[in-house]
């Protein structure tokens, strides 16, 4: 017997550090350390600059800033920093980063779409402590992929980076946005990616922001009823019978009570009490989409101090104080709101303008009549 | 906890089954969830201050194949951790008096 709502996380009572003023560890620093990418996605949820060429004109954050902050960051209880994008692939000294990365002993995450991953980079990576690697592939066949990321030829280069990656040790995550185009390409890129030496297959939801709002838009992507369907058939059809492991990433409501208690990973939990972001300009922000909103950027890091952003920032104070008790909506009444923290605040503020909004694909599933009723406080009376 | 112990469920906790056979225990005085699997849902069906956990072991093998053999145990935990919520109370003496 598990409690599935507990309490928001307690301030970090960790013996290793002394938790920061403000109560919590900072635990994952993650770098969006280029606004460019070599990609064109249709379903992008911030859009960067196209960079098709080999010298990146978007703003990339310098290595020596990159070090600085992470520096600033040991002390309040750093063990983790995810490398993303755009794509962080194309960053002028990618290189460098890594290498400065394995000699830190901190565990090195990148997201990448695959595209620019030479056997040195792969090298580099594997030299870091406990490497993550998840490479974007949107489709089991060339015409598919190609046609959602906006490159020809980007299937072959992305499968080419799996491989390379394999070479040298490392088992990619393959991560496959799920929309109308592709929907039936599920069962066959979990073959493909087990034929190519993935150790798992992650299925992400078309986000409605920036591009992606525009491919919800113009109905590009699934209903809510659509996606309730299929995050039901992965679980008991596709899973079952995965040569290697499977997670999609509906929210926690809509995942059975076996899969969060049994197979632990795969749930889309925010990770705001323990994450901040830094934009490729050098801005402190609550993630990636401080992109897109400038109220979620804290300040350019040149000028401030990495601890004050973390103890001080009243966006992360509100956070921290009203999460998950001021939840609205379906979020205020879901039994799971307490791990699942809404799913993603940065998201429900890009939609409503509102830190403790309702994630949309639970309102939606309400709307539809498709909610879990075991998952809901009973209504007030 | 011994063989005699009869367990009753708190009559205010509300057993929601999912399509998985696994279900939420549902306390609306506290708002609080407790996820509990396919075998912990037939011990909580027969929580009835009635039962004793001997016949709730009995039951559980007549009705299942491959019960281990550690099931006393499992089923002195669940109980252990349901009265520590305050979702169920026993009582040690009851088969022992009827
Ligand atoms: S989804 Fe990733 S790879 Fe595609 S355009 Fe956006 S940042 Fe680039
Ligand atoms: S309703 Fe909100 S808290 Fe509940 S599962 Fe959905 S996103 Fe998470």
């Amino acid at each position: 017997m598990e409690t599935i709502n507990e309490p928001r996380p307690e301030p970090s009572a960790s013996p290793d550090t002394v938790p920061p003023a403000c109560g919590f560890h900072l635990r994952t620093l993650y770098f969006y350390v280029t606004e460019g990418c070599n990609c064109a996605c249709r379903h992008c949820w911030i859009a960067p600059r196209f960079e098709a060429g080999s010298s990146p004109t978007a703003p990339s954050i310098e290595f020596d800033l990159f070090t600085r902050i992470v520096e600033q960051a040991r002390p309040l209880g750093l063990n983790g920093v995810k490398l993303t994008g755009g794509e962080p692939l194309i960053h002028p000294e990618f290189e460098r980063i890594l290498a400065y990365l394995a000699q830190t002993k901190l565990r090195v995450i990148v997201e990448t779409n695959g595209m620019a991953l030479t056997p040195g980079i792969a090298g580099l990576i594997k030299a870091c402590a406990n490497p993550f690697v998840s490479v974007s592939i949107d489709g089991a066949d060339a015409v598919t992929h190609d046609w959602v990321r906006g490159v020809e030829g980007s299937f072959d280069k992305a499968l080419q980076g799996i491989r390379t990656l394999v070479d040298v040790g490392i088992r990619p995550q393959v991560i496959m946005s799920v929309m109308g185009r592709n929907r039936d390409q599920m069962e066959a890129l979990v073959a493909l990616a087990a034929e190519r030496g993935a150790s798992s297959v992650k299925f992400n939801i078309v986000t409605p922001t920036e591009r992606g709002l525009r491919m919800h838009e113009a109905g590009e992507t699934l209903k809510v009823e659509e996606l309730v369907k299929l995050g039901e058939w992965v679980e008991r059809t596709l899973i079952p019978k995965a040569p290697i492991r499977v997670f999609h990433s509906h929210p926690f409501a809509f995942k059975p009570l076996s899969a969060m208690f049994e197979k632990a990973g795969g749930m889309n939990r925010c990770g705001i009490f323990s994450i901040i972001g830094v934009l490729g300009n050098g801005s402190y922000a609550l993630c990636g989409i401080g992109e897109s909103v400038p109220e979620l950027v804290f300040g350019d890091a040149r000028t401030v101090s990495l601890e004050e952003v973390w103890n001080t920032n009243p966006v992360l104070q509100e956070i921290r104080q009203g999460l998950p008790s001021k939840l609205k909506g379906i979020c205020g009444r879901c039994l799971m709101n307490g791990v699942c923290l809404g799913s993603c605040v940065a998201m429900n503020y890009y939609r409503h303008h509102d830190l403790f909004a309702p994630f949309w694909f639970c309102e939606d599933a309400e709307t539809a009549g498709l909610f879990p009723a075991s998952r809901l406080q009973p209504a007030a009376a | 906890m011994s063989e005699s112990t009869v367990p009753r469920a708190n009559p205010r906790i509300i057993l929601r089954e999912e399509f998985d056979d696994w279900a939420v225990l549902f306390d609306p005085d506290t708002g609080e969830g407790f996820g509990i699997d396919p075998v912990a849902v037939f011990y909580w069906k027969r929580l009835d201050g009635v039962r004793t956990k001997s016949q709730l072991l009995d039951e559980l093998r007549q009705e299942c194949t491959d019960v281990p053999d550690d099931a006393p145990e499992h089923l002195d935990a669940f109980i252990a951790r349901l009265e520590r919520r305050g979702l169920l109370s026993v009582d040690e003496d009851a088969a022992a008096e009827s």
